[in-house]
C-alpha cells in the first residue's frame, strides 16, 4: 500500500513511518500542510494520514483542497483533539476516519487497512461470504458449513462488522464505535466477552478450523478458514 | 496616633454630628425667637389696652382726672408701672418715683421703651436687677407718661433658654465626636486586624483566618465571606496537591513495573519469543498509564467546560437498554444480573456520550466491587424539575464516611486496593453530571448495597 503521512512532529512521523514500512507499506512523509497538498495532488496514494494541526496549511483546509480536486483517496485524521464533536467536524470536512492522539500503532494500522479496503467499489451487497461462513443481509440469516447459526441482533451486527473487514485486525475502539456507536472506552474490556460469545456460536460447534481470533494487544480478526 | 480624618467612619460621624447640632440649634433658636416675640406682643398689647383706657380717662376728665387715676392705680396692687412726669421731667404721679433710674431708658420705635433698675441694700450692693418694658406717651406736649411692666423673670427665662440651647449643642458635638472617635478606633482596630491577617495569608500561611466577632455587622459578614473563600481555596489547593500526589503515585507504580520488567528481561539473555512477551506486557502496562491520562484529561475537560459538548434529545430508556446490551455478557460471566427498571420512554436534552459513559462507569463499579450473585438495577423517572437515573446494586456498598471521598479523583477505598481500576471512574461520573448541572447522590440500599442517584435538571 502507498501511504502519504502528513505530520509535523518528527518523532511521531518517524515511528509511524517505521511501523508502516515494517508492515510492508510504502510511505511518503510531508512535514507541513503545503508540502502535503503538493504530494497528495501529484502522486497517487492508497491512503492519506493527516495531522489535524499542521504548519502553513491546517489539516481540515488541506482535506478540503484535496476533495475539491475530485481526489477521493481515503483520508484518516490524527488529532490531539479527541472529542466526539471534533471527530464529526473532521468527518464533515471530508475525512473518512478520525483517530485521537495518543493512539496505539496497531489501532492506526488497523484503521488504515480498513480504509484501504473500503474504497473498493462498494456494491450493495445482499450477502457476505468468508470461508465457510455466509451471511444473508436480507433474511438476517447466518450459516456455517450449511448449518444455520442463531444470533442475537447485536451479535449479528458484530459479525457483520467483522465479516466486512475479514482478514484484517479490528480494534476494540473500532468495534465500540462501529457496532455500539460509543465514543468512549469502558475501562473494563467488555468487548472480549462479546467476542467469546460470538466465538462459542460460530467456532465451537464446528470442530474445524477457528475463524475468530484475538490479536493480543491489538484487537480481533475474522479469518477465512479456507 | 490614629489619623481620625483618614477614616471614613469618623468623617461620616463628624459630618453627621455637625449637621445634628446645627439642626437642633436652628429648631431651638426658632422656638426661642417665637416665644419671646409672643411674650413681647402680649406685654405690648396689655400696655396698649391700659394706655387706651387712660387716654379715655384723660379725654373725659382732663389732666386732673388722669393724675387722680394714676394716683389711684399706684395705690392698688397692679402689675403695671406708671410714671407721669411734666415737661421738665419732674415726677407728678405713679408707683415708681425713682426717676433717676430712668437714665438708661432706651427708646424703641412706636414709643416703646426699655429700662432697668437696680435694687440696692443699705450698703449700696446690688441685690437684684429689674427689667421693664413699656410705652411712652406724650400728653399735650405737657406731660410724659410711661406705662411699663416688669419683665425680669421673662428675661431671666430667655437667658436660661439661650444658655441651655448653647450648652446642649456643645455637649452634643462633644459627645458625638467622642463617640465617633471611640467607634472609629474600634472600626480601625478591626480593619488593621484584617489587614494584618491578609498580609500573613499573602505570605503563604493559608491556614490563617480573619478575626470575626459575635455581632453580625457588615464587617463581620465580610470577614466570614473572606474566610469561606479561603476555606474553599485551601480545599482546592489541598485537592490539587492530592491530585498531583496521586498522579505521581499512580504513574510511578506502573512505570516501576515496566522498568523492572525490562531490566529483568535484559539481564536474562532470553530468546526472541520472551522479548516479544515482555514487549507485549509493557504495551499493556503503558496502555494502562495512557488510560489514566485520558480519564484525567476527560475529567478536566468536562470540569472546565472547555469541551463544546452538544446536547441532543435522549430517550433514557433506550440509552439504558443499549448500555445493558454492552455489559450484559460480561455481567453474566461474573454472575451479575442487570435489570432495566425503566417502564416508560423518558426524553431529555443531554450529551448522549457523557451520560452513557457515566452509567457505564457505574455498572463497571457495581460489577467490579460487587460479590457473586449481585443484582444491578438501572432505572429512571421524571418529576417536574428533574430526571433521576439510578444504578443500584446488592454489593458491599460504601460506608457513610467514605461517600464524599469516593467522588474525588484517585480515591480507591482500602477494600478495593486489589481490584484493577484507575480510581477515576466515579469522579468522571461526578464531572459529567455536574456538566449537566445535576448532582450525584450515594445512598444505602436495603438490606445492603449501594444506590447511585443521578439527578439532572430537565432544562
Amino acid at each position: 500500500m502507498h501511504i502519504l503521512l502528513i505530520e509535523d512532529d518528527i518523532n511521531a512521523a518517524s515511528y509511524v513511518t517505521k511501523g508502516l514500512k515494517e508492515s510492508g507499506h510504502v510511505v511518503d512523509h510531508a512535514s507541513d500542510g503545503e508540502e502535503g497538498e503538493q504530494l497528495a495532488l501529484t502522486l497517487k496514494f492508497d491512503v492519506i494520514v493527516v495531522d489535524r494541526m499542521l504548519p502553513k496549511l491546517d489539516g481540515l483546509s488541506l482535506i478540503n483542497k484535496i476533495r475539491k480536486e475530485d481526489n477521493d483517496t481515503p483520508i484518516l485524521i490524527l488529532s490531539a483533539l479527541g472529542d466526539v464533536d471534533e471527530k464529526v467536524l473532521g468527518l464533515k470536512a471530508g475525512a473518512d476516519d478520525y483517530l485521537a492522539k495518543p493512539f496505539s500503532f496497531s489501532e492506526l494500522l488497523a484503521r488504515i487497512e480498513v480504509l484501504h479496503r473500503r474504497t473498493n467499489p462498494e456494491v450493495k451487497e445482499t450477502s457476505i461470504k468468508v470461508g465457510s461462513l455466509s451471511m444473508n443481509l436480507l433474511t438476517r440469516q447466518v450459516f456455517r458449513q450449511g448449518v444455520e447459526i442463531d444470533l442475537q441482533p447485536r451479535e449479528f451486527r458484530l459479525l457483520e462488522f467483522l465479516m466486512k473487514r475479514s482478514n484484517q485486525v479490528v480494534t476494540r475502539t473500532m468495534l465500540l464505535e462501529g457496532v455500539w456507536e460509543y465514543h468512549f472506552d469502558p475501562q473494563t474490556n467488555v468487548i472480549d466477552v462479546h467476542i467469546s460469545r460470538l466465538r462459542s456460536k460460530i467456532d465451537k460447534p464446528f470442530n474445524g478450523k477457528e475463524m475468530l481470533f484475538t490479536e493480543r494487544g491489538a484487537g480481533y480478526a475474522l479469518r477465512s478458514d479456507d | 496616633m490614629i489619623d481620625l480624618f483618614r477614616l471614613t467612619s469618623f468623617r461620616i460621624i463628624f459630618i453627621y454630628i455637625i449637621l445634628l447640632a446645627l439642626s437642633i440649634g436652628l429648631v431651638a433658636f426658632y422656638l426661642y425667637w417665637s416665644t419671646s416675640r409672643d411674650f413681647q406682643m402680649k406685654v405690648d398689647n396689655e400696655i396698649i389696652q391700659e394706655s387706651t383706657r387712660l387716654s379715655q380717662v384723660y379725654k373725659r376728665y382732663k389732666e386732673v382726672g388722669l393724675i387722680r387715676e394714676i394716683q389711684y392705680l399706684s395705690k392698688t396692687p397692679n402689675p403695671n408701672l406708671y410714671i407721669l412726669r411734666d415737661s421738665n421731667n419732674k415726677f407728678i404721679a405713679g408707683n415708681f418715683s425713682d426717676t433717676d433710674s430712668l437714665w438708661n431708658l432706651k427708646r424703641l420705635d412706636k414709643g416703646g421703651v426699655l429700662f432697668s433698675f437696680e435694687k440696692k441694700n443699705n450698703n449700696g450692693e446690688i441685690i437684684r436687677k429689674y427689667y421693664f418694658r413699656g410705652k411712652e406717651f406724650i400728653v399735650r406736649n405737657k406731660y410724659n407718661l410711661i406705662v411699663a411692666r416688669d419683665v425680669s423673670y421673662e428675661n431671666y427665662l430667655k437667658d436660661r433658654f439661650f444658655n441651655t440651647i448653647l450648652s446642649t449643642s456643645l455637649l452634643i458635638i462633644f459627645l458625638g465626636l467622642l463617640g465617633g472617635y471611640v467607634l472609629s478606633r474600634n472600626f480601625l482596630n478591626r480593619i488593621s486586624a484584617i489587614n494584618k491577617t491578609s498580609l500573613e495569608i499573602m505570605d503563604g500561611d493559608l491556614s490563617m483566618r480573619l478575626p470575626t466577632s459575635s455581632n453580625n455587622d457588615e464587617l463581620n459578614q465580610l470577614s466570614l465571606n473572606l474566610n469561606n473563600m479561603l476555606d474553599r481555596l485551601n480545599k482546592l489547593m489541598i485537592g490539587m496537591k492530592d491530585v498531583s500526589d496521586n498522579i505521581a503515585h499512580d504513574l510511578r507504580t506502573p512505570l516501576n513495573k515496566i522498568r523492572t520488567n525490562l531490566e529483568v528481561t535484559l539481564m536474562s539473555n532470553p530468546d526472541s519469543e520472551s522479548y516479544r512477551e515482555t514487549i507485549k506486557e509493557v504495551i499493556e502496562d503503558v496502555d494502562g498509564v495512557i488510560n489514566t491520562f485520558n480519564s484525567l484529561l476527560a475529567i478536566s475537560r468536562v470540569d472546565s467546560g472547555s469541551v463544546s459538548l452538544k446536547k441532543e434529545k435522549i430517550n433514557i430508556k433506550d440509552l439504558i437498554e443499549d448500555i445493558i446490551d454492552l455489559w450484559e455478557p460480561l455481567a453474566e460471566e461474573k454472575g451479575v444480573v442487570l435489570n432495566n427498571e425503566c417502564e416508560n420512554d423518558i426524553f431529555f436534552d443531554g450529551n448522549k456520550n457523557l451520560i452513557s459513559q457515566a452509567i457505564s462507569n457505574l455498572i463497571d463499579n457495581s460489577i467490579k466491587y460487587g460479590k457473586e450473585e449481585n443484582t444491578v438495577n438501572l432505572g429512571s423517572n421524571l418529576n417536574k424539575e428533574n430526571i433521576t437515573i439510578w444504578v443500584s446494586d446488592t454489593g458491599p456498598g460504601i460506608r457513610n464516611e467514605d461517600k464524599e471521598k469516593v467522588l474525588d479523583r484517585f480515591t480507591r477505598l482500602d477494600t478495593s486496593r486489589n481490584t484493577s481500576g484507575t480510581g477515576l471512574g466515579l469522579s468522571l461520573v461526578n464531572s459529567m453530571i455536574k456538566f449537566h448541572k445535576g448532582k450525584i447522590e450515594l445512598l444505602d440500599a436495603k438490606p445492603r448495597g449501594l444506590i447511585v442517584k443521578l439527578q439532572i435538571p430537565k432544562n
